[in-house]
C-alpha cells in the first residue's frame, strides 16, 4: 500500500467512456510527492487519457480528481488554467510548435505567464536547454532537430516555469536502445535536480524499474495494482508477473 | 427499425451538434476580444496573412470580374440602345454583390483554408493540448486574432475588389465598346448610391468572420492524422463558400 500521507495527485474511482468505448471503469491511482511514479499498461488501455484527466485537459465521466487535496473535476474554468500552471507536460512526440524556433518554443510559457525581461528570458531559456544537454540549437527550427532531441525540448519547455509536476507521455516509445537509456536518465536526473513530482506513463518495463519509486498498472479500465517499486516488483498478482515476464499467456488477453 | 432510425437520426444529430458547437466558439471567441491579454503579434501577423497576401488576387479577381460584367450588360443594353446604363450596372453589381461575395469566396479558399490546415495540424500533432497544458487558452491565442483579423480585413479588400471592378468596367466600356464617356459616369454617379458600398461593406464584414469562423472550427474539430486535416480543409472551403452565398441571400432580403 502506499501511505496516504503527501499525496500530490489522486484519482478516485474515475470513469471514462468515449462513445461506446469504456475506457476507464474505476480507476484508484495515488501519486506521492517527489519521486517517480511510473503508470504501466499495455497499450490501448487509456493511458494517456489518464495523463490529461490529471491536468484537466480532459474530464471523467465519473469519480474524482484531487490535485493537492483540490478537486479538479469541480474546479471553474479559471481555476482549471491555474492548476494547470502546476504542472509540465512532456508529450509523445514532443508536441513542439513548429512555426516557432527551439528558443521561442521554451521562452513560451515565459512570455505567457512572468513578465521577466527578454534577458531573463533568454538567461532562463538557455539555463533550461542545458540541463537537458542541449547546446546551440536555439535558434533551429523542430523540424530539423531528431526525435531524442525534440523530447529533449520539449522537456525543457515543461521545465521551464519550474512546475511542482512532470507528466511524461511514454517518453521512450520509438527509441532505439541509447536513446532510450539517455531520456530515462534525463528523467531521473531532472528529477533529482528539480526535486518535483514525476508522473511517467510507459509501457516499457526496463525503463520503468530503472527510475521507478512507485508504480502503477492498469488494465481493462481498473487498477490492478498501486505499490512502491519493491511490494511491486515481488508482487504475486497474477497479471503483474505476465507483464513484469512479457508472456502472453496469463490473465492479460491482447486478442 | 433501430438502425434505420440511426441511420435517418445521426446526420441530424451530427448536424445539431456541429452548429451548436460552431456557435460556442463563436461566443468564447468575442469573449476574448474583450479580455486581456491581447494578441497584437498574432493580429498583425494574420492581417498580412488574410489581408495584405491576398491583395493581389483581390485585384485580378475584381478588375476581370468588373470587364466580364460589362461585355456581358452590354450585350443587353445595347439592344435598347441604353449603352451609357452599362456603368450604372457594374457599379451597382459590384458595390452591392460581386465585390463582397467574390472576394471573401476568394478569401476563403486562399486563407480559410490554410487557417484549417495550420490548426488541424496543430490539433492532430497535440500541439492545441500542449497549449492547454501550458495554461494558454487555444481560442484566445489561435482563434480570436484571427476572427479579428477577417473582421478588419475583408471591408477593405472589398473596397479594392469593387473599385477595381469600376476601374475595368470602365475600361471595357468606354475604351473597348466606345461608350460615351461623359454619359457613362453620369449615370453611374446618378444612380449609384453610397448606401450601396454600405451595404457591401456589411456583408464583407459577415463574410470575413464567417469564413475565419469555419476555418478555425474546422481546425479545432480535426481528427485523424495527415487524411483528417486534408478532409477539414476541402470542408472548410466547402462550408464557408455555402455559408457565404447562404448569408448574402439573408443579408440582401434584410437590406434591400
Amino acid at each position: 500500500m502506499i501511505e496516504d500521507k503527501n499525496i500530490i495527485i489522486e484519482l478516485k474511482d474515475v470513469y471514462k467512456s468515449f462513445g461506446k468505448h469504456d475506457v476507464h471503469k474505476g480507476i484508484n491511482v495515488k501519486v506521492p510527492q517527489g519521486g517517480i511514479t511510473v503508470i504501466l499498461g499495455p497499450s490501448g488501455t487509456g493511458k494517456s487519457v489518464l495523463l490529461k484527466e490529471m491536468m484537466g485537459l480532459l474530464l471523467p465521466d465519473k469519480g474524482e480528481v484531487f490535485i493537492e487535496g483540490v478537486d479538479i473535476t469541480k474546479a471553474s474554468k479559471v481555476d482549471l488554467v491555474n492548476i494547470r500552471k502546476k504542472f509540465g507536460m512532456l508529450f509523445q512526440n514532443a508536441a513542439l510548435f513548429d512555426s516557432m524556433t527551439v528558443y521561442e518554443n521554451v521562452a513560451f510559457p515565459l512570455r505567457e505567464h512572468t513578465k521577466f525581461k527578454e534577458s531573463k528570458i533568454k538567461e532562463l531559456v538557455i539555463e533550461k536547454l542545458r540541463l537537458v544537454g542541449l547546446n546551440n540549437v536555439e535558434y533551429k527550427l523542430p523540424s530539423e532537430l531528431s526525435g531524442g532531441m525534440r523530447k529533449r525540448v520539449g522537456l525543457a519547455r515543461a521545465i521551464v516555469l519550474e512546475p511542482k509536476i512532470i507528466l511524461y507521455d511514454e517518453p521512450t516509445t520509438g527509441l532505439d536502445p541509447i536513446m532510450r537509456d539517455v531520456v530515462d536518465d534525463l528523467i531521473y536526473s531532472t528529477q533529482k535536480k528539480l526535486n518535483i513530482t514525476s508522473v511517467v506513463i510507459s509501457h516499457d518495463i526496463d525503463s520503468a524499474f530503472k527510475i521507478a519509486d512507485y508504480m502503477a498498472m492498469i488494465y481493462d479500465g481498473k487498477t490492478v495494482l498501486n505499490e512502491t517499486k519493491d511490494n511491486f516488483k515481488n508482487s504475486d498478482n497474477p497479471y503483474v508477473q505476465q507483464f513484469i515476464n512479457g508472456s502472453k499467456d496469463g490473465p492479460i488477453k491482447m486478442f | 427499425m433501430d438502425k434505420i432510425l440511426t441511420i435517418i437520426g445521426a446526420p441530424f444529430l451530427n448536424m445539431a451538434s456541429g452548429s451548436g458547437k460552431f456557435f460556442l466558439l463563436f461566443i468564447e471567441s468575442i469573449v476574448w476580444l474583450f479580455r486581456p491579454p491581447f494578441r497584437w503579434k498574432q493580429l498583425f501577423k494574420q492581417i498580412e496573412f488574410i489581408g495584405a497576401n491576398s491583395i493581389s488576387v483581390i485585384i485580378l479577381t475584381g478588375t476581370f470580374t468588373g470587364m466580364v460584367f460589362a461585355f456581358q450588360s452590354y450585350i443587353g443594353f445595347h439592344k435598347f440602345g441604353a449603352d451609357y446604363m452599362v456603368g450604372t450596372v457594374v457599379g451597382l453589381g459590384m458595390a452591392r454583390e460581386l465585390g463582397p461575395v467574390l472576394s471573401a469566396i476568394m478569401v476563403a479558399a486562399r486563407a480559410g483554408s490554410a487557417i484549417t490546415a495550420e490548426i488541424g495540424t496543430m490539433k492532430v500533432t497535440e500541439q492545441i493540448d500542449a497549449l492547454h497544458s501550458l495554461a494558454v487558452d487555444p481560442v484566445q491565442y489561435l482563434v480570436t486574432p484571427r476572427i479579428l483579423a477577417g473582421l478588419i480585413v475583408m471591408p477593405l479588400l472589398n473596397s479594392i475588389a469593387v473599385f477595381c471592378g469600376v476601374v475595368g468596367g470602365y475600361f471595357v466600356g468606354v475604351k473597348i465598346l466606345d461608350i460615351n464617356k461623359t454619359l457613362y459616369l453620369q449615370y453611374m454617379y446618378q444612380y449609384v448610391d453610397l448606401s450601396d458600398l454600405y451595404n457591401g461593406m456589411i456583408k464583407s464584414i459577415v463574410f470575413g468572420l464567417l469564413l475565419t469562423l469555419v476555418g478555425c472550427y474546422k481546425g479545432m474539430n480535426t481528427e485523424g492524422g495527415a487524411e483528417g486535416v486534408g478532409k477539414a480543409t476541402t470542408e472548410s472551403v466547402v462550408l464557408a463558400c455555402v455559408l457565404i452565398l447562404v448569408f448574402d441571400y439573408i443579408l440582401t432580403a434584410f437590406m434591400f
